[in-house]
């Protein structure tokens, strides 16, 4: 058989409609940069690496089926099926074809590679990465061409018709593209990648996409070894060559055996967890606080292993158990590890690890006994998963040598039912990474070294207080920022410092900064006088502690920090990031109601929309601001859903989430801002709303609630909530 | 090489019955003429020897042993032209020999595509594209690839067709040198390729085999049974096949088979062609 494959290969290429699939093949990746742009984000990979390479993946893959339907057919339309079978046997035939279709598709892809990489060096810049590169073009385009053979080739053994077996694959490619769009195990032809890291590793999203490649291979390799079953010999119909042909039992065995392992590895996807879709269901955070028990303190020690992308840890607590009696502590787990030992005071202690999980969290149980101080430990480890409400965003929980972000359960057992000692839950965290590695914690604290070992790696330590924590580690850069009276530590990646260094981010952050001190006053949450605004891996947006402001890391691409619409600085979510440290996250808003339209949302994108018509101007502000409020505002109550909500439980549950996360979204980005600018009007202007608002960032705070309610708002405007009422047309 | 067909039925998933109870052995060195009226069963025959089709009864052994068992090593000892193929367009005749030859597993690839292409006289076409032959010059390169690696056994269906009558003359003649140490199956409707070349002939017709054995035996079964006559002697006879019509200056001379030769018919010698008709028309009325 192998000897006929070099012929065979050979043949397909003497044949010119070969060389226009692949002429048209290694054109194919210029319609992820013009028509198909299925990575939302706006990072340079994303742009012109993810989407060109899917694009690719998706077109060529079209063709390459195309050409297996026309090259499994050409036997049977120029009639020299009866020279070839009289040769070789057409089950040996279909191997070579496949193997020689195949060679082809490596062709091609070693041709697109070529072609592309000075294109693709050329628009990605300084941040190109020869690894990014081939990994993208390998797993996003070059593995859907063998798929899509496959695909095609199993539907012509099937049906021995070729018209019908465009059909079929066009239905099966069509699914992918539509129905099963963003469902990253299914959408077996267009990977659900949404973003690809300019600055730090895409290991974890490279990950995913190869195992969904490797299922479907499994699947349609299984499926192409049963359609070969199907292969019409000695005259008979389909059902007469099957029985034929399956004489063999390996052969059956084979495809049958593909198929399982597809299945197996579908079901035990190890990637993403599998928490309650529905996230209005919080049983976790019902779990009530155990009496008697506080806790003083905890430590851990995390060992992440770069190279593969796991984790292994030690935590202890220590605990006063005052009730004299014995209690069940509860700890979220981020699913994906193992707990390998749990000890109380020195000795084993039972302990169970649920199925059940909820928010990226599965429950830890441990008894402690009735002692008064207990000191528990838990071992864990293993590779974290990611929340599955957030597939199709895969890319989070990156562990390399390049970069990592642990979070809560992910870095150690996260306490959910013990009270902390003096409100506070102090941390030690321990955390050993290789020596090219910052570690940063998100919050006010440090990381310092504390030892270097001969491995190459570093042990780092920081003091923390909280039930979690997150913290990140990478190639980063530090520059210190003096505005609005603190030092700002800002942190970027090192492969970004040219891109930062010409476009100033510092003098814009410098600039925002000094607006929102001057016109609310010092930052006032407890963070002391710095502030780190850390460059995250693309998360698709940031978030704000005390402290500490993350930035995604799509907003300092270098066609963003130098698009001229936005007059050449740096991008809007960057501002927003950083209002969120005036107007904070949960610590001046009460998020336990997620429906609630009055969230810190509110105020910051008013803040973020004065910022920008002081930077950019008035005209852009309001185009690109109010204009839109209004817009998404008047959708909103149009909505169909919104006008008639009894429709909306009789949609199916996961729809109902859809829609109304989307409308809870346009109530607190656009609704809201719009009736604090509405109050703004009302009160007589900008500098009547700045001296309110002034007021309330640096009021006295009630310890028992120390949040800044709507009605609180509103009574420091002197209006009425009806007065913000705004009209079903948004005429204000 | 040796061909044993047993018993062998062969009935299409249509329903069509095309062979029943077919039983001949074949054996080398010979060149066997299978003659037939259309849709006896000829092709369908091929087809079963070149295990492109499984017989739905009966078996047929290679040397020996059932097809089923060594199909692969059939395929390596066997060249076949069908009646109806097609050839690669894109590929030169040369590259689709070359081709063939690979796939047939041939050590000297080059070499033996020569010899055929010499053989088959298409020196001159070596380099041309298939797209650009004749209807002639195509089934010479299907004659050719069925050359290919001399093989063993060669089934022929039709391989003259097409061809002019000085290349049938050069073809019947190839075929007969082939056959000297060869097993050579050669299907056709032209009486006379066979009467020329074939030492062995099969008769068949709805998917049974009337004759076995040498033309010479074929003839002397027709003996007595060819006569000719004026076709003003008689202007219907139910008994008579007539065969042949000839004009000239004093009428129609006709030449006709039959069972019982009427008084004004005048014996004559039977050709080969006279006997397969003679047999036809038997079997048909019947």
């Amino acid at each position: 058989m192998l000897r006929m494959l070099p012929l065979e290969l050979r043949r397909l290429l003497h044949s010119r409609f070969t060389w226009l699939i692949i002429l048209l093949t290694v054109l194919s990746p210029a319609a992820g940069l013009i028509l198909y742009k299925p990575a939302s984000a706006s990072t340079m990979l994303s742009v012109y690496l993810a989407n060109p390479s899917i694009a690719g993946g998706v077109v060529g893959g079209i063709l390459f089926a195309i050409l297996t339907v026309y090259e499994l057919d050409r036997t049977v339309r120029s009639r020299t099926e009866v020279l070839l079978d009289a040769v070789v046997s057409p089950l040996e035939m279909t191997f070579v074809r496949m193997a020689a279709l195949a060679g082809t598709a490596i062709l091609t892809l070693a041709f697109v590679m070529l072609a592309w990489l000075p294109v693709s060096r050329w628009l990605i810049g300084s941040v190109f990465g020869g690894q990014d590169y081939f990994l993208a073009y390998l797993l996003f385009m070059g593995v859907a061409l063998p798929l899509c053979i496959l695909a095609a080739a199993s539907a012509y053994q099937f049906t021995g018709r070729a018209d019908l077996s465009l059909v079929l694959f066009a239905a099966f490619a069509g699914l992918s593209l539509t129905v099963w769009e963003g469902e990253w195990q299914i959408c077996w032809l267009n990977p659900s990648v949404w973003a690809l890291s300019d600055d730090f590793s895409n290991f974890r999203i490279f990950r995913s996409v190869a195992y969904m490649r490797l299922t479907w291979l499994a699947a349609l390799t299984g499926l192409w070894a049963l359609s070969r079953l199907c292969v019409r010999q000695y005259g008979k119909s389909i059902a007469g060559s099957f029985i034929r042909n399956a004489r063999r039992i390996a052969r059956p065995a084979i495809a049958v055996l593909l198929l399982v392992c597809s299945c197996t590895a579908y079901a035990a996807q190890p990637l993403v967890d599998r928490s309650n879709p529905d996230e209005t269901v919080m049983s976790f955070m019902e779990i009530p606080y155990l009496e008697g028990v506080l806790c003083s303190g905890r430590s851990a020690e995390v060992f992440p292993d770069t190279s593969s992308g796991r984790v292994k840890g030690r935590a202890a607590y220590q605990l006063v158990n005052t009730s004299g009696k014995s209690q069940q502590a509860s700890f979220g787990v981020v699913p994906g590890y193992r707990v390998s030992s749990v000890q109380v005071n020195g000795k084993a202690a039972d302990y169970s690890l649920g199925d059940y999980q909820e928010y990226n969290e599965a429950l830890l149980e441990v008894e402690i006994p009735a002692e008064e101080n207990v000191e528990l430990t838990v071992e864990y480890g293993g590779f974290p998963q990611e929340n599955r409400n957030m597939a199709s965003m895969q890319g989070g929980m990156e562990i390399s040598s390049e970069y990592l972000c642990l979070e809560n359960a992910a870095l150690a057992p996260r306490l959910m039912n013990i009270q902390p000692d003096e409100n506070m839950y102090p941390a030690s965290i321990e955390i050993t990474l290789p020596r090219s590695m910052t570690v940063i914690p998100f919050g006010s604290g440090d990381a310092e070294v504390v030892e270097t070992h001969e491995d190459g790696t570093a042990t780092w330590r920081y003091e923390h207080s909280g039930t979690g924590g997150i913290v990140y580690a990478g190639d980063y850069i530090r520059q210190d920022i003096e505005a609005g009276g603190i030092t700002i530590e800002f942190y970027y990646g090192r492969k970004h410092q040219a891109v930062m260094e010409e476009a100033k981010a510092a003098d814009a952050v410098k600039a925002v900064a000094d607006y929102c001190t001057e016109h609310y006053g010092e930052l006032s949450f407890g963070a002391g006088d710095t502030l780190k605004l850390i460059q995250s891996r693309v998360v698709g947006g940031g978030y704000a502690t005390n402290g500490a402001s993350l930035l995604d890391e799509a907003d300092f691409t270098f066609s963003n920090l130098n698009n001229a619409s936005k007059g050449a600085a740096a991008g809007e979510v960057m501002i927003h990031e950083l209002v969120h440290q005036w107007w904070g996250l949960g610590n001046m808003f009460d998020s336990s109601d997620p429906t609630n339209p009055w969230t810190a949302e509110g105020l910051t994108v008013y803040t973020t929309y004065r910022i920008a018509k002081e930077l950019y101007g008035e005209e852009y502000a309001r185009e690109k601001y109010v204009e839109q409020w209004k817009k998404e505002t008047d959708d909103y109550y149009q909505n169909f859903y919104v006008r008639n909500p009894e429709y909306l439980d009789s949609l199916p549950e996961d729809k109902q989430l859809e829609i109304s996360n989307s409308l809870s979204y346009v109530r607190q980005y656009c609704e809201m801002p719009l009736k604090i600018w509405k109050a703004q009007e009302l009160l007589g202007g900008e500098k009547a709303m700045d001296e309110i608002l002034r007021g309330l960032f640096n009021r006295e705070l009630d310890p028992a609630y120390p949040y800044l309610t709507y009605e609180e708002f509103l009574d420091a405007c002197g209006l009425l909530e009806e007065d913000l009422n705004l009209d079903e047309n948004i005429s204000i | 090489m040796e061909i044993d067909i047993r018993k062998v039925g062969m009935t299409y998933p249509s329903g069509k019955r095309a062979l029943k109870d077919v039983g001949i052995r074949l054996k080398s060195p010979s060149l066997t003429g299978l003659l037939g009226p259309n849709g006896a069963g000829k092709s369908t025959l091929m087809k079963l020897l070149a295990a492109a089709l499984m017989p739905s009864s009966g078996a047929v052994f290679v040397n020996g042993r059932p097809l089923s068992e060594k199909e692969r090593e059939l395929k390596s000892l066997l060249g076949y032209l069908p009646q109806d193929f097609g050839l690669f367009d894109e590929l030169t005749v040369t590259q689709f020999l070359e081709y063939m030859a690979a796939l047939k597993g041939l050590a000297h690839r080059k070499d033996a595509v020569e010899e055929v292409i010499h053989a088959v006289n298409l020196e001159e076409k070596r380099k041309a594209g298939i797209r650009t032959l004749s209807g002639g010059q195509r089934q010479r390169v299907g004659i050719a690839q069925a050359l290919l690696g001399d093989p063993p056994f060669l089934i022929l269906d039709e391989p003259t067709v097409g061809l002019d009558p000085e290349e049938r003359i050069h073809f019947r003649n190839l075929f007969s040198r082939r056959a000297q140490n060869r097993l050579v199956l050669l299907s056709t409707h032209i009486i006379e390729d066979v009467q020329s070349v074939c030492d062995q002939i099969i008769v068949i017709n709805h998917g049974g085999i009337l004759f076995t054995g040498t033309p010479g035996e074929l003839i002397q079964a027709a003996e007595g049974h060819v006569g000719v006559f004026w076709e003003e002697e008689v202007s219907r006879e139910a008994g008579l096949h007539i065969t042949a019509r000839v004009n000239t200056s004093r009428g129609i001379r006709c030449r006709a088979v039959g069972d019982d030769l009427p008084s004004y018919a005048r014996s004559e010698e039977p050709t080969l062609e006279d006997a397969y008709l003679y047999l036809i028309s038997r079997e048909e009325a019947r």
